[in-house]
C-alpha cells in the first residue's frame, strides 16, 4: 500500500487513524456515563442536557469548530487555562483534532449506548440487588456487559465518523501536514491543487474503503453479538 | 417513530418534486441573467464596495463569491458558471487560459498589492526583514499563518519571499496553512498565530493586527491581480460589469483600500 500512496498521503491516512482512535478513547468514558444518566436517571434540566448532547448532530460542523476555537483557543477561557497550567496547546495540534472529532461524534456514541441500556431488562438489576450487589457492583457485572453491543456499535460508528470529520477540524485546528491534515483535509487540499486529481482519486478511494470496512465490521459484530445474546 | 412522523417523511419526496418543478419554468422565463463574479479573498472589502456602487448606478446586482484564487480557478475548471474571474495572481489565470477558459482580450492587470508580516496588535514584535532573518525564533512555540503555499497565491508569494530571505527551510514546518488569505488573517486576529504573512490591504482592514514589517519588493514576484471575463460569457451585460470593475471610480476604491494602482 505504501507504494500505492505518496508519503504525504500515507501520513494523512495514519494521522486519520490516530485522530479517530484518540477521539473515541477520549469520548467513550463520558459517553457511557452520559448514556446511563439519560437512560436511567430523572433530573432537573434533563431535556436540556439531552438537547446539548445532540447539538453537534444538527449544527453545521463549522459552528462546532468555531465554538471550540472560542473556548479552547489560545485566548479562550479553557484554552488559556490549559496552556498555562499544563502547557497543552489544542489549536494546530493532533490533540485538538481529536477533541473536535470527539465532540462531533459524541452524540452517535451516546445514542447507541443509551438504546442498549434502555433495552436491558430492569428486573436483572433488581434481581442482582436482592442478591446483595451494590450500585457500582451491579453496574460493572450486569449493566455494562449487557451494554457491550451498544458500546461496540457506538465505537465503530464514531470511529468511522471521526475518520471523515472535516468542518470542525479545519475550523478549529487548521490544515497542517503531519499534525491535523487528516484524510478529508488532504483530499480537500488535493482538489484545490493544480493536477491534484490523481491524488484526490486515491484519497477518495481510500476513504470509501475505510468506510466500507467500518460498516462491514459493525454488521459482523452486531450479528455475532445477536447470536450470543439472542435465543 | 410516530405515525405522523412517518407520514410527514413520506411526503418529503413529493414536496421536493413539487418545489423542483415549480422552480423549473422560472429559469428560462427570467432573462436578466445575474452576473457572477469570482473574486480572490483579499478583494472582499474592495469588490464588495464596488459591487454596491454598481448596483446603485445600474440597478443590477453582482453575485460575488470570495475564496482563494485556487479554489475559484478549480471551480471554474470544473464548470462553475462564473462570468468574471478576479485572481490574486497571474498563475491561476494562466492555468485557466491554458484550458481555453479565459476571454483573452479582456485579461487585464489593473491593481497590485504588497506583502507584509503581521502580528496581533497587543504583541510587541519588531523585526527587520533582511537576508538571514531568524523568524522562527520570533514564533516561540507558535506558528506562522499564511495561505497554503501549495496553491493559495499569498502562500506562494510568502514562500518566495521567505526563500529570498533564507528563512524558508526553518519556517516551512512551522506554517499554519490557511485556505485563503482572510483565513490566515483571522488566525492572527484571534491570537492563535503570533505571526502571519498577508497582503498590506488585509492588514489594514483588521483592527486587532499590526504590520510588523513590509517584505522588500525584490523578495517576491510582483503581486499583480489578473482580471478577465471567462470564455463563453462575453455578453454586453458582462462587458458592462467588467468595465465597471476597472473604471476610474472602482480604481479609486482600490486605491483608498491600499491597493497599488499603477
Amino acid at each position: 500500500m505504501s507504494a500505492w500512496l505518496t508519503p504525504d498521503e500515507w501520513q494523512a491516512f495514519r494521522l486519520s487513524l490516530e485522530v479517530a482512535a484518540r477521539s473515541v478513547g477520549l469520548s467513550l468514558p463520558f459517553a457511557i456515563a452520559m448514556a446511563w444518566l439519560l437512560a436511567r436517571r430523572r433530573f432537573l434540566g434533563k431535556t436540556l442536557v439531552d438537547a446539548a448532547v445532540h447539538l453537534p448532530l444538527v449544527l453545521p460542523p463549522v459552528v462546532v469548530g468555531y465554538f471550540l476555537l472560542l473556548i479552547f483557543g489560545t485566548r479562550g477561557p479553557i484554552g488559556a487555562w490549559l496552556a498555562e497550567h499544563f502547557g497543552l496547546r489544542l489549536v494546530f495540534t493532533t490533540a485538538g483534532a481529536a477533541l473536535a472529532t470527539a465532540v462531533m461524534s459524541f452524540p452517535l456514541v451516546v445514542r447507541a449506548i443509551r438504546l442498549s441500556i434502555e433495552n436491558i431488562d430492569p428486573h436483572l438489576e433488581a434481581a442482582a440487588r436482592t442478591l446483595g450487589a451494590r450500585g457500582w457492583d451491579r453496574f460493572f457485572t450486569i449493566t455494562l456487559p449487557l451494554t457491550l453491543p451498544g458500546i461496540l456499535a457506538g465505537v465503530i460508528v464514531a470511529f468511522s465518523a471521526s475518520l471523515g470529520e472535516f468542518g470542525a477540524v479545519i475550523t478549529f485546528v487548521s490544515n497542517i501536514p503531519g499534525e491535523t491534515r487528516t484524510l478529508p483535509l488532504a483530499l480537500y487540499t488535493a482538489i484545490q491543487t493544480p493536477d491534484g486529481d490523481a491524488a484526490a482519486a486515491r484519497l477518495a478511494a481510500l476513504s470509501v474503503g475505510l468506510g466500507l470496512a467500518g460498516l462491514a465490521l459493525s454488521e459482523w459484530l452486531a450479528r455475532s453479538v445477536r447470536k450470543r445474546l439472542g435465543p | 417513530m410516530s405515525r405522523l412522523t412517518v407520514r410527514l417523511l413520506a411526503l418529503l419526496p413529493a414536496w421536493w418534486c413539487a418545489s423542483a418543478s415549480a422552480a423549473e419554468p422560472a429559469t428560462p422565463a427570467a432573462p436578466p441573467h445575474e452576473i457572477v463574479v469570482f473574486a480572490a479573498a483579499s478583494l472582499t472589502d474592495a469588490v464588495g464596495e464596488i459591487a454596491r456602487m454598481h448596483e446603485e448606478e445600474s440597478g443590477r446586482t453582482l453575485k460575488i463569491s470570495f475564496a482563494s484564487s485556487s479554489t475559484l480557478a478549480r471551480q471554474v475548471q470544473n464548470g462553475a458558471a462564473a462570468d468574471i474571474f478576479l485572481s490574486a495572481d497571474e498563475e491561476w489565470m494562466t492555468y485557466l487560459d491554458e484550458r481555453k477558459l479565459v476571454l483573452k482580450d479582456s485579461w487585464s492587470r489593473p491593481i497590485g498589492n504588497q506583502l507584509v508580516l503581521i502580528a496581533p496588535a497587543d504583541r510587541p514584535v519588531t523585526v527587520e526583514l533582511r537576508k538571514g532573518v531568524d523568524l522562527a525564533a520570533l514564533l516561540g512555540d507558535g506558528r506562522l499563518a499564511t495561505g497554503d503555499p501549495a496553491h493559495v497565491p499569498v502562500g506562494r508569494y510568502a514562500q518566495q519571499a521567505l526563500d529570498f530571505l533564507g528563512a524558508w527551510t526553518k519556517i516551512e514546518p512551522r506554517l499554519a496553512r490557511a485556505e485563503n488569505v482572510r483565513a490566515a488573517l483571522a488566525l492572527v486576529e484571534r491570537g492563535e498565530a503570533p505571526l502571519g504573512i498577508v497582503y498590506a490591504t488585509d492588514a489594514r482592514v483588521a483592527k486587532s493586527v499590526k504590520v510588523v514589517a513590509k517584505f522588500p519588493a525584490e523578495s517576491h514576484a510582483a503581486i499583480r491581480y489578473s482580471f478577465a471575463i471567462l470564455a463563453g460569457h462575453d455578453t454586453p451585460d458582462v462587458r458592462e460589469a467588467f468595465a465597471f470593475l476597472t473604471s476610474a471610480a472602482a480604481l479609486d476604491v482600490f486605491r483608498a483600500q491600499g491597493f497599488v494602482v499603477p
